[in-house]
């Protein structure tokens, strides 16, 4: 398991530079899954599409708690029980609650980023429940006993020789470093668990307002498969991943799976109206929908609503220089790269985290390629500010900041500054650190603004 | 764009994904289609439930009782949409599902009138009252999660056989 945390940005990012492998991984996903998106955006009018997106979105954040009742009253019509989760723990509570009162003993469990930021499988462990996960990136990661590197591809920190090594180990199956080897082995395992489950449990994409309807975007089937084999499914959300109607899904199906991995449309979409009905052949006979909270309501009053817009498709990672560099883990919780940074801190706050805020260039690559057009740099540059008025940057950028403050309001510190900065910079290095000043050149004879008198 | 134009798409985008796309004329010639096509002696399953899939069910000598025990399922699915290639299974009428999952041939019949140009046709008749569950299915499954490489058939069918009739 991880222990690395936000507040380790710095040394978690220091030992992830020197992971060769590593980098390599993360360079190979960046960089495919980046060409891919571009090819898959050139054939649709990308900046009309997220326009209507982010209005679309815009709009559920306006309208939230009537959006939220909505959703409710009709899956609840449609069959579907439906809770209410203020934070991680009354999640888990209720998911294990539901799953003791069925006697469930294992449940196969689809992809989920909210069920890692409440460490359901964690806790669902500790009471006893054996949870199966059956995507195959969370798989491999689960068997290593290790935690998502990246949204979509969550195990794309390792290589095919380490999972060939992984599969040998825990399955007791000959070496293999085939992709298509493994894959089918996985198949074959995880196809046992799906018939004997006693539940599933998935995330969801979008619960949509007007039918009650849940949907979920995969690719392998397996999150169709925990949703309508096993006779008990639980559904595990976050509060603001509402859409208002079925009418508004094309939009996003145009957008997300292009947006994530360069697809035209991913190869399943799921929509799921309720629990079984009199008559159906399809279905969960008992569905439960937990709708967690966990600070989203807070960030919905506040400033940096627009992150709540985020459909989660991984595009800014893809692009960000840090990200690509330092990879997912690096980030110390659930969600990382550009938007993750900017939730990491909202929810679980800056006191907590702050060492992320450094970890961006404010290139602007992740505005570009959002989907919903959240101003993610922006957001980014505003944490930064909170965490001086916070108190929480360090002394010593404080104090640095305070002084070249000072300068910069008079023409003759500054002059004077220049330089006694030339005068001194031997000595300033010396005491700057050889990672901090010591890596700066020497400052020029002539300071810039001289040389156009 | 012409009924027959919104075909060639369906069948273009679908073949795109790595579906099998076949286009046939009549119920003899889907006959015959479904017969090259699935593997012969293998289990299918064939719900049974329209006259296309009557008409199909008949040439097998070994169906499968569910699509559980069935290395094939041959089926007529609710709807197909041109834009992405994709077909769409759904709940109504009793339907299973599941039977576009678990076996590890899918063969879907379309209707050529059951085909949608975009994904706004079909959500506008579907978006007030859907039944429990339509999936929208665009190829076999797929993965990528070890090093990107491109792997058909994980957890859902390894091969999808679409025939437009």
């Amino acid at each position: 398991m991880s222990t690395q945390t936000s507040l380790n940005f710095r040394a978690n990012a220091a030992k992830a530079i020197k992971d060769a492998p590593l980098r390599a991984s993360m360079r190979n996903a960046a960089d495919t899954f980046g060409t891919r998106r571009t090819s898959a955006m050139s054939a649709v009018d990308f900046e009309a599409l997220r326009e209507k997106a982010s209005a679309i979105r815009m709009k559920v954040l306006d309208n939230h708690a009537a959006y939220l009742e909505q959703f409710t009253t009709q899956a609840t019509k449609a069959g579907a029980t439906v809770h209410r989760a203020h934070d991680a723990a009354a999640a888990n509570q209720i998911i294990t609650q539901v799953l003791k009162n069925h006697g469930v003993r294992m449940a196969a469990k689809g992809k989920s980023m909210v069920s890692e930021e409440t460490h359901l499988n964690e806790h669902l462990e500790k009471e006893g429940i054996e949870v199966v996960e059956t995507d195959l990136g969370e798989y491999i990661i689960q068997l290593d006993g290790e935690t998502p590197s990246h949204i979509i591809v969550p195990a794309i920190h390792k290589n095919r020789q380490q999972i060939g090594k992984l599969f040998a180990d825990r399955l007791g199956v000959p070496y293999s470093e085939d992709p298509q080897v493994l894959t089918k082995i996985a198949r074959k395992v995880l196809r046992e668990k799906f018939l004997t489950a006693d539940a599933g449990i998935s995330g969801a994409n979008f619960a949509i307002a007007e039918s009650g309807s849940l949907v979920i975007v995969t690719n392998e089937g397996n999150g169709r498969m925990v949703t309508t084999v096993p006779p008990l499914h639980i559904a595990i959300l976050s509060i603001e991943k509402i859409l208002p109607s079925l009418k508004d899904l094309p939009t996003f199906i145009r957008l997300l799976p292009r947006s994530a991995t360069g697809q035209a449309i991913s190869t399943y979409v799921s929509i799921i109206t309720g629990a079984r009905k009199p008559g159906d052949a399809t279905g969960a006979k008992e569905l439960h929908i937990v709708l967690l909270d966990n600070g989203r309501s807070e960030i919905l009053a506040g400033e940096m609503r627009e992150m709540l817009k985020c459909i989660r498709c991984g595009a800014c990672m893809n692009v960000c220089p840090v990200y690509r560099t330092v990879g997912g883990h690096s980030y110390g919780w659930t969600y990382p790269g550009p938007m993750g940074i900017v939730l990491t801190t909202l929810l679980t706050g800056l006191k907590k985290s702050h060492p992320l805020v450094d970890a961006s260039t404010l290139c602007g690559a992740c505005n570009e390629v959002c989907p919903v057009k959240i101003p993610l740099a922006e957001l980014i540059l505003k944490q930064r500010v909170n965490r001086v008025s916070e108190g929480l940057s360090p002394s010593k950028i404080n104090i640095g900041m305070g002084l070249f403050q000072i300068a910069t309001k008079s023409s003759f510190l500054f002059s004077l500054g220049e330089r006694l900065a030339n005068m001194f910079w031997p000595i300033m290095r010396m005491f700057g650190g050889k990672n901090v000043v010591g890596r700066l050149p020497h400052p020029a004879k002539t300071a810039f603004r001289r040389r156009f008198k | 764009m012409s009924a027959n134009d919104t075909v060639s798409l369906f069948l273009e985008n679908a073949a795109k994904v790595a579906a099998g796309t076949h286009r046939v004329e009549n119920k003899d010639r889907l006959k015959d289609k479904v017969a090259a096509i699935v593997l012969k002696g293998v289990p299918v399953f064939c719900p049974q439930t329209t006259e296309l899939e009557n008409v199909v069910a008949a040439l097998f000598d070994k169906l499968a009782p569910d699509y559980t025990s069935a290395d094939a399922s041959v089926e007529e699915v609710t709807a197909a949409i041109a834009e992405t290639g994709s077909i769409v299974c759904a709940s109504t009428g009793g339907k299973a599902v599941q039977s576009s999952l678990l076996p590890s041939h899918h063969v879907a019949i379309v209707p050529r009138e059951k085909l949608f140009a975009t994904l706004d046709d079909f959500f506008a008749a579907y978006a007030t009252s859907p039944p429990t569950n339509i999936t929208l299915i665009t190829g076999p499954s797929r993965t990528a999660d070890i090093e990107l490489n491109l792997v058909i058939g994980v957890h859902g069918p390894e091969r999808l056989d679409i025939i437009v009739v």
